[in-house]
Formats: C-alpha cells, sequence, structure tokens
C-alpha cells in the first residue's frame, strides 16, 4: 500500500525546535530547521543523525522548506547546512528569505560574543546557506522535480509566514507552520483551497485554551501605558524589529492619536527604515486593510512615533521607547533599561518569550536585582510587565483549517500527548479522519490511497456499453477488458486488441464435465428429453437439436453416450469455451440437478 | 468595572459549574449531537486575589473534555468523587461521567441513571451532595422527584407525589432537607427521612398572565442553619420574592425588577445569591445583561428596585450583528473573590467582571 511517513524531530509533543521529515511516494522533504530557544546545548537542534547514519543528506533529502523566520523554526538551518552538510534547495517564501538571515545573525552574535560558545554557526556559514535558497511566490506552484512540486499559502502569524503543500503526483501533504485564523491589524488570516492532501500537519501549541480576547489585552495593554506615562514614568518596550512591534505601533499611534496625548514614542534607528523597508517591499503580504489605506500614507510612516537618539533616554519626562532587542540581552533596550530600572514610576513591557539566561527572562521571573558585567549590581524598581500578542490558531482555527483544506488524515504537533487526546477525538468525530500525535523521533505512517488515472479504448467502451443494461450513473457496472502498462501510461483495452499489440497468439480454451444421468432409455432418447428440457428453461437462449444427436446451447456442445458398465446410466458430455464460461457452468449444475420425469 | 475579561466559547454554554481547584466547567446546548463537555482552568488572574493588569496567562485553559450526545442543559459535579452528573432532553435520564484530569483530558461517559420516562417529560433538574453518600437529586417533575445514590444506583429517596407541575429547579437544604422550587413558583420542603410528608411554602402572588418561576439559594454559609436564608425566586415577569423558610407564610421581600417585557420566555431565568456579600443577588436571562441588586433595602411592597450594577457587556461585544441580539444564558459568582461574576450568553461569549460599587459600601 501506498504510504506517507512523518517523522517529527523536534516539535513532536513539545513546543521549540521544529523540524518535520516527511517521505512521500519516495520522496523526502524536511519542513522547518528550528532551533530549541531554551538550551544551550546540543539538545537545542534536532537530531539530525536519525535521518541517515552515514548518508549525505544531500542525496537523501530532495528539499527542506521553512515556514517563517521565527527561530523556532529556522535557527538551526546554518548548522544544518553548513556543519551538519546540505547542498540541495531551501524554500521559503520572499519576506523570509529577506529576514531570517537578519535574525540569524542577531542570535549568532548574542550567542558567540555575549555567552562565548564556540561550536556555533558564524556570519559567514549564514551567507553561504542562504545562497541556497530559492523564494517562492503565494499559490505559486514550483517544481522541485519533475515529480515533486511544492506551493505557498498565507498563513497570517508574521510577516512572511507560509503554509506549503507538497505534491507527488497525486498524493500530498500540507504542513501548516504557525498559523493564525483571525486577522489583526496588519497581518490577514490564514487561507487555504479545499485541496483535500491525504495528510494535513498541523500546529496545536494553543489548542487547549481559550483566549482572552484581543480587545481586553489591548485594553489592558494601553492602560498599563497610559497610567504609567500619566504619572510622568517612562515604558520601554523592548521588541524583534519585525512581527508583533509593528502590530503595537499601529495599536500605540491610533490610541495617542485618539486621546491626543503629547507624550513621544521613539522607535529604534536603523531598524525603524529596515522594517519599513521590509513592510513597503512585501506589502502584499500585510493585510487588506493596510493595502487600501496604503495608497494615501504609508501606514508604516507614523505622526505620533519618531526616530530615537540615544541621547533622549535622558530626556526628563514621559515617553514611551520601542528598543531592539527583544529579551533584553544585549544592545539599545539593555542601555535603556540600565538607565531607567532604579525609577518605580518607570516600566518595562515584554512582549513575548525570553530565553533563559536573558535579563528579559530573570526579571520576567521575578528577579530585582542583578548581576551586569563588572560585578555591578542593578536594582529593578521599575514596573515588569508581561503581555503576549502571539497569533496562534486555537482549538476552533484548527477546526476552521480542517473544514478548508478537507484533509484524509490530521496530525498534530506541538502539543502535549496527555492534552492533545480531546483534541484529537473530536477532529476525528467531526471530520471522520483520523488524527496522529507522534512524539519526536516517532515515525507515523499513513496509508493513502492514490487515485492511478487509465485509459480506455474508445472501441472497448462502446462494446461493453452496448452489451447488457444501458449505462446508469447510480449503478456501477463490471466489465472486462486487459489492462497494458507501457511506458508510465495505463490503457484498458479489449483482449483482442491486447493480443494484437502485444504480438501474443490468443489460446482456445475448452472444458468439458460430464454428467451422469439416470436414464434406462435409449441414448437417442435421453438426448430429446434434455434437449426439450433445455428448451424450456433457456427460452432467452438458442437451444438446437443437431442431426448428429448433440445439442448446442448457444456455442456449448452437449453430447449424451451410455455408461460402459451401466445400461441404465447415461453420460452426458458439456463442453465449452473459456467465453462461455458463465453459461457453461449454469447448464452443468442444471443438468446435475436432473431431468424431470414428464419428458 | 474594576475588570472584564471576554472569552469566547466555540458553542453557547447554559451552565457555568464550579469544580475542585476552582476549575469551572461548561457545556454546549445547541446541536442533538456532538455536544462538549469542558472544565476549564481559569487563568491566574482570576484565581489570585488581586487584580493583575497584564499577566502572562490570561487565557481559559481546557483541561479536559467529553462529548455528550444529547445538549447539556444541567451539570452537577458530585462532591468527593470524581464524577459529574449531566442532564438534558430528550428525556428526564442522567448522564453520568468521569473525570480524571491527570490520566487523559477526555471526561468518559460512565453509564446513564434511566429514570422512569412518562409522557410529556422535559428533563431532569439535578443537584448533589456528598452526605452519607455520593447522592442526586433529581426529577422533571414535582411528582417524580427521587434521589439515587451515584455510585450503586439505588433510589434512596422517592418524594410523596403532589401534583404534577414542571420543575424549574432543586436544592439541598442540608444533608436531611430538600428545597423544591416549581416552575409556577410553589417551593416546597421535604425531608428525606419522612418521605410521605412534603411541605409546601408560601406561594408567590398570581398574576394576570402565566409566568414561569426560578429560585436562588444561598450556598457556602458555614455554620448557619441552612433554612434561615432566604430563598430568592424570580419570575419571568422580572418579580423577585424573598422568603424565610422558617415563616412560610409571608414574604421577606418582594420587589419588581426593571427588565423588559414581555420577557423573552423563561427559558435561561437565572438568579443567585453572592456568596460573601450579605444580601446581594443577580439576576439574569431576560436580555443582554445580567442585573446586581442589593435587597438588604428592600420591603414587602412590590416596588421597582435600582440594580446596583448592570452588566452590559453581552449586548456590545457581539459580532456582526447578525439576527437576534445575545441573550444571558447563565451567571455565578465567583466562590472568593465577592465581586467577581461569570456570564455566559447565547452567542458564545463568556465574560468574567468584577465591578466596583459605585457609592460608598459593600
Amino acid at each position: 500500500m501506498p504510504e506517507i511517513k512523518v517523522t517529527p524531530l523536534g516539535a513532536g509533543q513539545d513546543v521549540g525546535r521544529s523540524c518535520i521529515l516527511v517521505s512521500i511516494a519516495g520522496k523526502n522533504v524536511m519542513l522547518d530547521c528550528g532551533m530549541h530557544m531554551g538550551y544551550n546545548d546540543d539538545r537545542r537542534f534536532p537530531d539530525f543523525s536519525y535521518i541517515t547514519q552515514n548518508g549525505r543528506l544531500t542525496d537523501f533529502l530532495d528539499c527542506v522548506i521553512i515556514s517563517h523566520f521565527h527561530l523556532d523554526h529556522c535557527g538551526a538551518l546554518p548548522y544544518f547546512s553548513e556543519m551538519v552538510g546540505y547542498d540541495g534547495p531551501i524554500y521559503m517564501t520572499h519576506p523570509t528569505k529577506a529576514i531570517c538571515p537578519i535574525l540569524l545573525e542577531d542570535y549568532r552574535k548574542i550567542t558567540v560574543d555575549k555567552k562565548g560558545e564556540t561550536n556555533f554557526f558564524t556570519s559567514q556559514m549564514i551567507k553561504d546557506c542562504m545562497k541556497k535558497v530559492v523564494a517562492v511566490h503565494l499559490h505559486q506552484t514550483v517544481q522541485v522535480d519533475e515529480e515533486l512540486e511544492i506551493k505557498a499559502y498565507y498563513a497570517g502569524h508574521v510577516l512572511g509566514a507560509a503554509m506549503f503543500q507538497i505534491k507527488v503526483g497525486c498524493e500530498s501533504v500540507v504542513y501548516t507552520g504557525d498559523y493564525n485564523m483571525t486577522p489583526d491589524r496588519h497581518l490577514g488570516a490564514a487561507w487555504i483551497d479545499k485541496c483535500r492532501p491525504d495528510l494535513l500537519i498541523s500546529e496545536s501549541t494553543y489548542a487547549t485554551t481559550i483566549r482572552d480576547s484581543k480587545r481586553c489585552r489591548e485594553r489592558d495593554f494601553l492602560k498599563k501605558v497610559h497610567e504609567t506615562v500619566e504619572r510622568g514614568g517612562k515604558v520601554l518596550i523592548p521588541v524583534f524589529a519585525l512581527g508583533r512591534a509593528q502590530e503595537l505601533c499601529i495599536l500605540l499611534e491610533t490610541f495617542w492619536e485618539r486621546m491626543n496625548l503629547k507624550a513621544p514614542i521613539y522607535f529604534s534607528t536603523g531598524l525603524t527604515e529596515k522594517a519599513n523597508h521590509y513592510y513597503k517591499l512585501f506589502i502584499t503580504w500585510t493585510n487588506q486593510k493596510i493595502r487600501k489605506t496604503f495608497v494615501q500614507r504609508n501606514m508604516f510612516e507614523f505622526k505620533h512615533i519618531k526616530a530615537f537618539d540615544r541621547a533622549f533616554a535622558d530626556n526628563p519626562g514621559p515617553m514611551v521607547v520601542f528598543a531592539t532587542p527583544g529579551m533584553l540581552h544585549a544592545g539599545q533596550s539593555l542601555q535603556i533599561f540600565r538607565k531607567w530600572a532604579g525609577n518605580e514610576k518607570n516600566m518595562v513591557i515584554m512582549p513575548g518569550y525570553c530565553v533563559q539566561g536573558t535579563v528579559g527572562h530573570k526579571i520576567l521571573s521575578g528577579q530585582r536585582k542583578l548581576e551586569m558585567e563588572g560585578r555591578q549590581i542593578l536594582e529593578v524598581k521599575m514596573q515588569v510587565e508581561y503581555m503576549s500578542f502571539s497569533a496562534h490558531a486555537d482549538a476552533k482555527g484548527i477546526m476552521q483549517l480542517i473544514r478548508q483544506a478537507e484533509p484524509r488524515n490530521v496530525l498534530l504537533v506541538h502539543g502535549e500527548a496527555k492534552k492533545m487526546e480531546f483534541l484529537k477525538q473530536k477532529i476525528e468525530q467531526e471530520f471522520h479522519v483520523s488524527c496522529y500525535m507522534p512524539a519526536n523521533g516517532e515515525t507515523t505512517t499513513i496509508l493513502t490511497n492514490p487515485c492511478i488515472p487509465v485509459d480506455i479504448s474508445l472501441g472497448l467502451l462502446k462494446r461493453e456499453a452496448a452489451i447488457g443494461p444501458l449505462p446508469d450513473a447510480k449503478k456501477p457496472k463490471l466489465m472486462h477488458g486487459t489492462l497494458l502498462m507501457k511506458d508510465n501510461s495505463f490503457r484498458l483495452v479489449s483482449s483482442e486488441q491486447a493480443l494484437k499489440e502485444l504480438g501474443l497468439a490468443e489460446h482456445q480454451l475448452r472444458f468439458t464435465c460430464r454428467v451422469h444421468i439416470q436414464d434406462p432409455r435409449k441414448e437417442h432418447e435421453t438426448v430429446l428429453r434434455v434437449y426439450n428440457h433445455l428448451k424450456g428453461i433457456l427460452k432467452d437462449y438458442s437451444v438446437q437439436h443437431l442431426p448428429d444427436g448433440s445439442i448446442t446451447v448457444e456455442s456449448i456442445l452437449i453430447q449424451a453416450t451410455a455408461h460402459s458398465e451401466d445400461q441404465g446410466t447415461k453420460v452426458l458430455l458439456v463442453s465449452w469455451t473459456y467465453q462461455d464460461e458463465e453459461l457453461g457452468s449454469y447448464l452443468t449444475s442444471l443438468l446435475k440437478k436432473g431431468l424431470p420425469q414428464s419428458t | 468595572y474594576r475588570d472584564l475579561h471576554t472569552f469566547e466559547l466555540q458553542a453557547p454554554t447554559r451552565l457555568i459549574e464550579w469544580a475542585r481547584g476552582s476549575r469551572v466547567c461548561v457545556a454546549g446546548y445547541g446541536q442533538s449531537d456532538g455536544n462538549e463537555i469542558l472544565q476549564l482552568i481559569p487563568p491566574p488572574t482570576l484565581l489570585t486575589k488581586e487584580t493583575q493588569g497584564l499577566c502572562p496567562e490570561r487565557d481559559f485553559k481546557v483541561e479536559c473534555g467529553g462529548f455528550s450526545e444529547r445538549p447539556v442543559y444541567s451539570l452537577k459535579y458530585v462532591p468527593d468523587t470524581s464524577l459529574l452528573v449531566t442532564s438534558g432532553p430528550p428525556d428526564s435520564s442522567l448522564q453520568v461521567w468521569q473525570v480524571s484530569a491527570e490520566d487523559s483530558d477526555v471526561i468518559k461517559s460512565v453509564s446513564p441513571i434511566a429514570t422512569e420516562n412518562g409522557t410529556g417529560q422535559s428533563w431532569a433538574k439535578i443537584a448533589t451532595i456528598s452526605a452519607r453518600a455520593p447522592w442526586v437529586l433529581h426529577g422533571s417533575r414535582l411528582d417524580r422527584v427521587q434521589i439515587t445514590e451515584v455510585e450503586s444506583r439505588k433510589n434512596v429517596y422517592t418524594a410523596a407525589s403532589r401534583g404534577s407541575e414542571e420543575l424549574s429547579g432543586l436544592a439541598f437544604l442540608d444533608c436531611n432537607t430538600l428545597l423544591l422550587c416549581c416552575a409556577t413558583g410553589q417551593l416546597c420542603v421535604a425531608d428525606i427521612r419522612q418521605p410521605q410528608n412534603l411541605m409546601e411554602a408560601v406561594s408567590v402572588p398570581s398574576a394576570p398572565c402565566s409566568e414561569q418561576w426560578c429560585m436562588g439559594t444561598r450556598h457556602g454559609a458555614q455554620g448557619l442553619e441552612p433554612s434561615s436564608q432566604p430563598v430568592a425566586r424570580l419570575s419571568s415577569r422580572g418579580l423577585l420574592t424573598l422568603t424565610d423558610l422558617r415563616k412560610t407564610s409571608e414574604f421577606l421581600a418582594l420587589a419588581k425588577a426593571r427588565v423588559p417585557s414581555p420577557g423573552s420566555g423563561a427559558e435561561f431565568l437565572c438568579v443567585s445569591w453572592a456568596p460573601a456579600l450579605e444580601g446581594c443577588l443577580a439576576i439574569s436571562g431576560f436580555d443582554g445583561t445580567v442585573h446586581v441588586y442589593d435587597t438588604q433595602s428592600w420591603d414587602s411592597s412590590g416596588r421597582e428596585a435600582e440594580p446596583i450594577f448592570v452588566h452590559k457587556g453581552h449586548a456590545f461585544g457581539g459580532a456582526s450583528g447578525s439576527g437576534d441580539p445575545p441573550l444571558v444564558t447563565v451567571h455565578t459568582w465567583h466562590l472568593q473573590k465577592p465581586r467577581t461574576l461569570l456570564s455566559a450568553a447565547t452567542d458564545g461569549s463568556l465574560h468574567v467582571w468584577d465591578w466596583v460599587q459605585p457609592c460608598g459600601k459593600c
């Protein structure tokens, strides 16, 4: 049976370091190549040795696909391609290709420069890795080779995030990466057509949550910022340049405008330009509303948000600053944090997950005395808040996506097994499909039923249509033919044509059966009895009594002889060709029942 | 408001029940099949005493869920066990479920408790207690009230038949005393040690048009004589009566709530006492609002009462404005936080809100 094999190397039943291996119709595809942000050792990379112990990865894998630029989906890519070794194509969308190297370089800097690690990829490796990348457009079918094709769909979540369909012949798999089914201020919602893949691989991180409405989150965020600014404090929001930052900027800008607030809002220099540049470049990736208003004014050119200068941090009075990097681990955001930490009127709002070891992580865990370089202790008096605006699909969203795509099977990643049993049952009940949840290293095999297209010869079709009852759309009709498999094509033809094409001679098969009948009379009388009997029953068939004493029913021959040892028993020889098998067997069983007394 | 959180459930619920460990349970009632029972862990903001604005975890988490073949109209946890009981149309039988959150997140169905189903019986109202053993009190009509031991399925008590009025609610006042409320407004008290007696309490003021009634009893008042707690009754026209069960010949208080008339039916009428605020009760089921009243100033005149707070969230929250405005199906008070309530509506919304007393006390 044809099958699709899926093995998560990461993100099977845990969050972080997404990496899934898919084998479909002889092709091997790696989906995402992420880094686990919680570990500092080899555990942060997926276990690539699983793929092939000694063979070359380039020979084994047909391609690698990256869904979006978050490090838990692409963080291990340079390590994989340059340190482990892979030279095949890497596919991702244009925005992902543009933004990925920036994040990778940023992360590399922290890991190597700040933490002093040595076994890590270099800047050159990142560059070499990106040279292997082939960028794709949405809804564009890309031929990886003659048989394997891929297509990207919009996933929402972050700029450039995509869901990928991988197709070989008529078997296909759809991988969602991270996606979001509800649109937000700067991105639209994920969408896919009714592509009916054999398998849908979906993330289920938020499947068990019922989320607080976005309005409430935003309202609380704005309230906090407003309160701080009203009492003269400063608000620091450490962000990654791209991603939620834009969402929050739009939110604040709108709020400032509505409330007519005067306190300045700043966004890190350098990153503002780059971010704007990317959003302008990839405007088609943002949502409808932004595209519509973009004509009048650039949504990302803000009235109230200005470029930041280092010196501003010392200005008195309230202000809000967006600074990078996002986990307060280095650079500008850390500098500002150190300046403002001692004042309890100030506030820092952490917008997302912070890796262990970073200042962001420490203060979120409650630490209020931090050791900085040079053994200086920094006392944190400013308010520390956390808020997550990340966009993932919840249970309702997952069901929506499954309803849109109509897969035959579903596989869930990114969740804990125990907590996914309910969702698994829900999916199985509502859609009547099988749902799988493999752990890392566990291979799931999904059986597929591919359709094999076969051409039928016109002559055969006409002939079969003429026999028996008329063709009816509602009733299946059995027909006979010969299947010829030649040169990668399948044809159904009549046996005669097949024999001709293949240059084979037709063999005749003839069956003969002996039926014993108790009849003491003479042979020709027995024959007459048989003839009358058959003539009476087989009214639709041509039953003939030939002068030589034999009976024919269509092309079946019946002859009678006396039994050699017992005159009272007559032996009927019934003989037919293979083509008349059905009628022949029927006649035989009819005769075996014996002749009626009267004839 | 001091705080307001809005959530959206995949399917609307008409019950919100508290379970051990501050869990909350909701269940679907819409379809004939495939309704979900969800046991939720509220976000930490709701569990702590102080209100935090921004909190890492602001979401409800589905701890476990089950699938019910029938709409779930009523659900009660059986104390001291890992079981819960549900009821719903088309008949008055009860379904029993097992919750084992540590092992798996599926609420499994255990065999149902059947009841004799006469014609015209609707779904059973239920109440549970674990006094001598885990019991469930159930019945859809006054003449079909019984107590069944949950684990053995033995019938422990059957109430003496009085009439065949439909019940709108029932409760255990203590381990021996039951309180039954009919849809017509009649209250009956029964002592399970004397199955033949069924004491009738004061009836309600008669009305020109037929109205439906429901009741609310006070829980959790430790150490106090249960029958000393006034019982509130709410009618579909907005009338509220308070009755002291020790003096059933008269009302303690009578008031009229300001509700749209005529009411949209009595399907979701709900009245409940605040567990931590003396004399405060909340009503809902008339429209998309929940009213909170302070009954301490009420008398028996039947005047219109002014609510001390009205939650309007459900009327606005709703989506595109397609179809009818949402109707609040149920509300309940937080067991520890004195002014926090949870309410749900027909559009699937679930709100958690904490109100501020507009002036002075409370």
